[in-house]
C-alpha cells in the first residue's frame, strides 16, 4: 500500500480550508440570528435596535436588514419595540393568555399590535390590526389593558390566531426618548401571563 | 515526541483555520446586503414593475398573512413606496402634509442605509418638498439657482444612484384608512430633469 505521508501536509491544507470556512459561515449565521447587530435597548420584555434606522448602521445590522427584507424606519421617525418574552422573560406562548398594560413612555402615537416570528401578518381571519393611542379603550383614569387571547375577549382584544409562536410590537411615533440614556422600564407598558390553555 | 512537540506542530493549522474563519465570516456579512436576493429593494422594484409604477408613487396593499411585501410593518400604518434610479434624473417628492396626522418620509439606498428622514412635525410651512440626486446632479442644480436666491425645496445627496423612498401615514382608527391613503396620494413622486448648463 503506497503510504499518504509525502501528501500529509496537504490533506491538512484542504481540512484546514474545510473547517475554517464552515466556521466562518457557521459564525455568519449565529451573528444574523442574534439580532440586529450591535447596541440594542433593552426595556424589560422589549428591544428596540435604534442604530439600525440611522446612517450609521453597522454592516452586522446591514447583513440581517437585507436577509429580511425590511425597511426600517428611521431614528428620528420613531422607535420599534419587539417583545417575544413576556415581563418575567418567558417566551410568549399562543396557548397562554396575556395582559398588556399600561403605561406607555410620552410618544406622540403609538400602537400596539401582534406580528408573526419573522415579522409578517398574523394568520387570524378576521383579525383586528392593532390599537393605537388613539382608538384603544381606556378607563377613566386613562389606564388601558389589552387582552391577548385566541378566546374572544371583551374590551381590547387581539388574538394570536393559530400561531404557537408570536411577538408583541411597541411602536412609538416621534417619541423624545433618548436611545442612549436607558430608559426606565417602569415606564413601558407590562406583558403579564395569565394562563395556559 | 513531547506534547509541547505535538502542539507546536498542529498550531500552525489551527492559526490558519481561524484566519480562514474569520475572513470567510468577514466578507459573507459584508457582501450580504450585495447578495442577498429578496432584499427590501428587491421586493419593492418587483413590485413596482408588476403594478406598471416605476418613479410613481405606490400604495402597498395592507400586510395579509404570508403576503406582505415589506415584512415588520405597522398594521395601522399606510404605507407608499417609490422605487428611485437617479442615472434617468433627479426626483422630486413633494406634496401637503397637515401636521395633524403622523407621516414619515425616509429615503433608503439601495443597500439599505437611511440617508435622510422627516416626520410633517419638520415639514416647512405644511409642506414636503424635497430634491434628490447624486452629488453631480445636486451641484448642478446649485449653480444653477440665481445669485443670491435662496431654493424652496431641501436638496438631498444621495449615496448610490438607486434606492426607494418609503412614506409612512398612521391611521389612528381603523375608519381613518382611507384618510391616511389619501394623505399619502397627495404626495407625488416625479423624475425631474437636470438643469441645462
Amino acid at each position: 500500500m503506497p503510504t499518504l505521508e509525502p501528501y500529509a501536509n496537504y490533506l491538512r491544507a484542504g481540512l484546514v480550508v474545510l473547517i475554517g470556512m464552515s466556521l466562518g459561515f457557521a459564525l455568519t449565521l449565529a451573528a444574523l440570528r442574534s439580532g440586529y447587530g450591535f447596541n440594542p435597548l433593552e426595556v424589560g420584555p422589549w428591544v428596540a435596535w435604534p442604530d439600525i434606522g440611522g446612517p450609521d448602521v453597522d454592516p452586522y445590522a446591514r447583513a440581517v436588514i437585507a436577509r429580511s427584507g425590511e425597511a426600517p424606519l428611521a431614528k428620528e421617525q420613531g422607535l420599534v419595540f419587539v417583545a417575544r418574552v413576556d415581563s418575567t422573560g418567558a417566551t410568549l406562548d399562543g396557548d397562554c393568555d396575556y395582559t398588556i398594560t399600561d403605561p406607555t413612555p410620552p410618544t406622540r402615537f403609538w400602537t400596539i399590535d401582534l406580528a408573526a416570528p419573522d415579522g409578517g401578518a398574523i394568520d387570524w381571519p378576521g383579525g383586528r390590526r392593532g390599537y393605537s393611542s388613539v382608538d384603544v379603550l381606556r378607563r377613566e383614569n386613562g389606564a388601558f389593558e389589552i387582552a391577548v387571547s385566541r378566546e374572544t375577549r371583551p374590551g381590547n382584544w387581539l388574538s394570536p390566531g393559530a400561531a404557537r409562536r408570536f411577538a408583541v410590537v411597541l411602536r412609538l411615533y416621534d417619541v423624545g426618548l433618548d436611545a442612549a440614556a436607558r430608559p426606565d422600564a417602569e415606564v413601558f407598558p407590562k406583558i403579564l401571563r395569565r394562563g395556559c390553555a | 515526541m513531547t506534547i509541547p512537540d505535538r502542539f507546536l506542530v498542529y498550531l500552525p493549522w489551527a492559526i490558519a483555520t481561524l484566519l480562514i474563519a474569520a475572513i470567510v465570516h468577514v466578507v459573507s456579512i459584508l457582501l450580504m446586503p450585495t447578495l442577498a436576493p429578496r432584499d427590501a429593494f428587491a421586493r419593492l422594484s418587483a413590485y413596482a414593475t408588476a403594478a406598471k409604477a416605476d418613479e410613481k408613487l405606490f400604495v402597498l396593499p395592507a400586510p395579509a398573512p404570508g403576503a406582505a411585501v415589506l415584512p415588520y410593518e405597522d398594521a395601522s400604518v399606510v404605507v407608499g413606496v417609490c422605487v428611485y434610479d437617479l442615472t434617468k434624473g433627479l426626483l422630486r417628492v413633494a406634496g401637503p402634509v397637515n401636521g395633524e396626522d403622523y407621516l414619515a418620509l425616509s429615503l433608503h439606498a439601495r443597500s439599505g442605509r437611511i440617508f435622510h428622514a422627516l416626520t410633517d412635525r419638520s415639514a416647512i410651512r405644511g409642506k414636503i418638498d424635497l430634491l434628490i440626486g447624486d452629488e453631480r446632479q445636486i451641484e448642478s442644480v446649485n449653480n444653477a439657482d440665481a445669485e443670491g436666491a435662496k431654493p424652496l425645496e431641501v436638496r438631498v445627496v444621495a449615496p448610490m444612484k438607486r434606492g426607494f423612498v418609503v412614506l409612512r401615514a398612521l391611521a389612528k382608527r381603523l375608519s381613518d384608512t382611507p384618510r391616511a391613503r389619501a394623505a399619502l396620494e397627495a404626495i407625488s413622486c416625479a423624475r425631474q430633469e437636470p438643469p441645462k448648463d
